[in-house]
């Protein structure tokens, strides 16, 4: 399954949470909390990681799968089994079966390469959480299997990419520009919009003096300033 | 054969919209009910009075009821179901959205600021169990039924007890009662507005099973592919009826009978602020392109004066020829220009704005947006969302250039899903345009315009013709909601049920 749309990228992440329990709480329960409490919009460490369009992150508790009954050519067995014992007739039941531990789900869909997002998220991933302590990414993944042994960026990459998933979950509301692209768009857009209404009905000349501060001031070539900050909501 | 709905059963406001039928003055009292059975015994005494939907004969013929001096309808909160005690098994059946109350749902509607229910008539701050509305052919007549309505209160014992807390013309805030009206001219002449000015309930949506609906479903019913007209589904608007998904209610209290032939209705108090209102259309229209009477048309999507709908008649010029084309016409051709029309030709809102409370509360087919065959027929995205309109405009406007004081309309929406119709139509495309291409743009008449952050329309202008499209800016709030809640409205069959507390789920 493609994981790159364009200049888009889809990276699923699914990374086995610890099975044990700390101070009566198990890790998974830990690790859920934390990202439950994870600020949102502006001050979500996300906004701070280059080129996110959309991520989200979740625990998987489960999957349960209870396979069906065999399809044969003549018949069903399952369809004759209550001509058997009780024991017989559940031995031919489909079977069910179980996550041996939970996941801590990382989805994101981001522009460009995944080595160059994931060291973005490794650097600059960062937080204050709602006890006021300054956090990083280790913090949501702390209890994740072999975690502990992740010192550095590279370590990072190399672990992500060992967790990730081979699926494509492609944020549909964004194009596959680069983030700083998006935002001056969706940021001029706005800005225009307005330029517009207070210019209405006014003369050429009025309008093209008018026209040039704006774009002064907008600077539509410069991507970095001013602009639509990433995480923001409403104006 | 056909559906014929038991038009003995079902409460007339359902099927009647009460003011076209002389019904010129209205009272709406709201009770709460301190005692199950005492409770019930009054409402099986307001039962034999409750108007059904039978058509009204002519006098002298005796094979229908003649046309009643005035007329009582009956519906009832959650919590008064509640304390009518019908059976917790009865009660589990009604829709979460019902359940909560308007109050409660005021996010979904956006209720705030001035709308806040901390805002609202005092009456609904009191635990409304009960509506009754009793619309009279005259002022004599509903008094004559209010005071039959009130013995019935009084012969309660106790059990039951009308509510005060509405504000009223001389500035009162503790009146028994919501006084309803329809307008007049200066002649005395009764008239369909609105304070605004409007023209107003030209369209209301036909279903299957009402009478003469072959004349009436033109621009009211459902948009097919070939461009004829079809009733809605029965179930969009009464309980125990197939919808529009070919289905029953997927939420519906049962038993079947208490359900069957009932609906739901929103209530809402709406107070304009005709001040504010004429003020910035004058503003705006002296930097529009047009008349003034052309730029309100445009908020609307109608004409204010006799309802001429913008997208035949899209400029001063159009209006003229429109008004001509009128005045020509006969009765059954004035209707059907007044609501036979689509926006096939207008895909680009050059003519009927995309922000125009009529395209935004119905829009026959538009949200095709001119791809052919987008869905299984033009109004897929529409049949599901439509409403019944009920209600007369209150109070009065004493001074043209002041908001305070107490007119606006009483509005009433009947629906078989408040979640899916009402709620629906109310956030996602008065308070956001995001199905019509327009952001959140909010429908310039009823959108909850924040002042602190003032939105903006766009008048859009034919593709090709050179001219700059119109932006309607710093919309201030013209509506405020001043109370208001959701009742069920049952059969008449089934408020029998509820008076002799023989509701059984089982």
């Amino acid at each position: 399954m493609a994981t790159k749309s364009g200049n888009a990228t889809a990276l699923t992440v699914l990374s086995p949470i610890k099975n044990g329990i700390l101070n009566q709480v198990s890790f998974a329960d830990i690790t859920r909390e934390r990202c439950l409490r994870l600020p949102i919009h502006e001050k979500s460490p996300l906004s701070k990681v280059p080129n996110t369009y959309l991520a989200r992150l979740f625990i998987l508790d489960d999957v349960y799968y209870e396979s069906l009954p065999a399809n044969d050519k003549v018949f069903n067995f399952s369809d004759i089994t209550s001509l058997f014992s009780d024991s017989a007739r559940k031995k031919a039941l489909p079977r069910k079966d179980h996550l041996k531990s939970k996941y801590l789900v990382f989805s994101s869909s981001f522009y460009g390469d995944l080595d160059e997002y994931l060291r973005g998220m490794w650097d600059n991933w960062s937080y204050v959480d709602h006890e006021g302590n300054q956090r990083d990414v280790r913090h949501i993944w702390e209890y994740c299997v072999a975690f502990d042994r992740v010192t550095d960026s590279a370590g990072f990459i190399h672990y992500i990419k060992r967790c990730q998933l081979d699926a494509s979950l492609f944020f549909n509301g964004s194009t596959d520009d680069s983030l700083q692209d998006q935002l001056k768009a969706l940021y001029l857009k706005q800005e225009f919009t307005r330029f517009a209404v207070e210019h209405q009905g006014k003369g050429a000349a009025e309008i093209q003096q008018a026209f040039k501060a704006f774009i002064e001031r907008a600077q539509p070539e410069n991507l970095a300033s001013p602009t639509w900050p990433p995480g923001k909501s409403t104006p | 054969m056909t559906q014929q709905l038991d038009l003995s059963d079902i409460q007339g406001n359902v099927i009647k919209a009460y003011g076209r039928y002389n019904f010129q003055k209205a009272r709406y009292l709201f009770l709460r009910i301190d005692d199950g059975e005492k409770g019930r015994k009054f409402i099986g005494a307001i039962t034999t009075k409750v108007t059904s939907a039978l058509p009204w004969g002519k006098p002298g013929d005796g094979s229908a009821p003649p046309i009643p001096q005035a007329t009582t309808n009956v519906a009832f909160t959650f919590n008064g179901l509640q304390a009518l005690e019908i059976p917790t098994a009865s009660q589990r059946g009604f829709p979460e959205d019902f359940i909560m109350g308007m109050a409660k749902r005021k996010d979904i509607l956006g209720d705030d600021g001035p709308s806040d229910p901390a805002n609202w008539d005092k009456v609904w701050k009191e635990k409304v169990h009960v509506w009754i509305s009793i619309n009279g052919q005259s002022i004599d007549a509903v008094k004559k039924r209010y005071d039959w309505i009130q013995e019935q209160i009084e012969a309660s014992n106790g059990g039951v007890v009308l509510l005060t807390g509405h504000r009223g013309e001389k500035g009162e805030d503790s009146l028994p009662y919501q006084d309803a009206s329809v307008l007049y001219d200066a002649t005395g002449m009764p008239v369909p507005k609105e304070h605004f000015g409007y023209t107003d309930g030209i369209g209301d949506p036909v279903f299957e099973g009402q009478t003469n609906v072959a004349a009436r479903v033109l621009g009211r019913g459902k948009l097919m592919r070939d461009g004829t007209w079809l009733p809605l589904a029965t179930g969009e608007f009464l309980l125990g009826h197939v919808d529009e998904a070919m289905e029953y209610p997927k939420t519906a209290p049962s038993p079947w009978l208490l359900a069957h032939n009932g609906t739901f209705m929103v209530y809402r108090k709406l107070h304009e602020n005709v001040g504010t209102f004429n003020r910035f259309l004058d503003e705006q229209s002296q930097i529009f392109d047009g008349s003034k009477e052309m730029l309100a048309a445009k908020f609307a999507g109608r004409w204010r004066d006799n309802g001429a709908p913008v997208v035949h008649a899209p400029d001063d010029v159009g209006k003229a020829e429109w008004d001509r084309r009128y005045a020509a016409a006969d009765d059954a051709g004035k209707k059907k220009m007044l609501t036979d029309f689509t926006y096939n030709e207008d895909i680009h809102g050059a003519k009927c704005p995309f922000s125009a409370h009529l395209r935004r509360i119905n829009p026959r087919g538009s949200l095709e947006f001119g791809v052919s065959n987008a869905y299984d027929t033009p109004g897929a995205l529409v049949n599901r969302r439509r409403i019944l309109r009920r209600g007369l405009p209150y109070g009065e406007v004493k001074d043209p250039a002041r908001d305070d004081g107490n007119h606006g309309i009483i509005f009433m929406a009947l629906n078989a899903d408040i979640q899916r119709q009402f709620e629906f139509v109310q956030q996602q495309w008065i308070n956001y345009a995001n199905d019509f291409k327009e952001g959140n743009d909010k429908e310039v008449l009823l959108g909850n315009h924040d002042a602190n952050n003032p939105g903006k329309v766009v008048l859009a202008a034919e593709p090709g013709s050179g001219k700059p499209p119109h932006f309607v800016s710093n919309i201030p709030r013209l509506v405020e909601t001043r109370g208001g809640d959701y009742f069920f409205i049952p059969s008449i069959t089934a408020l029998k049920l509820i008076a002799g507390g023989i509701v059984d789920p089982t």
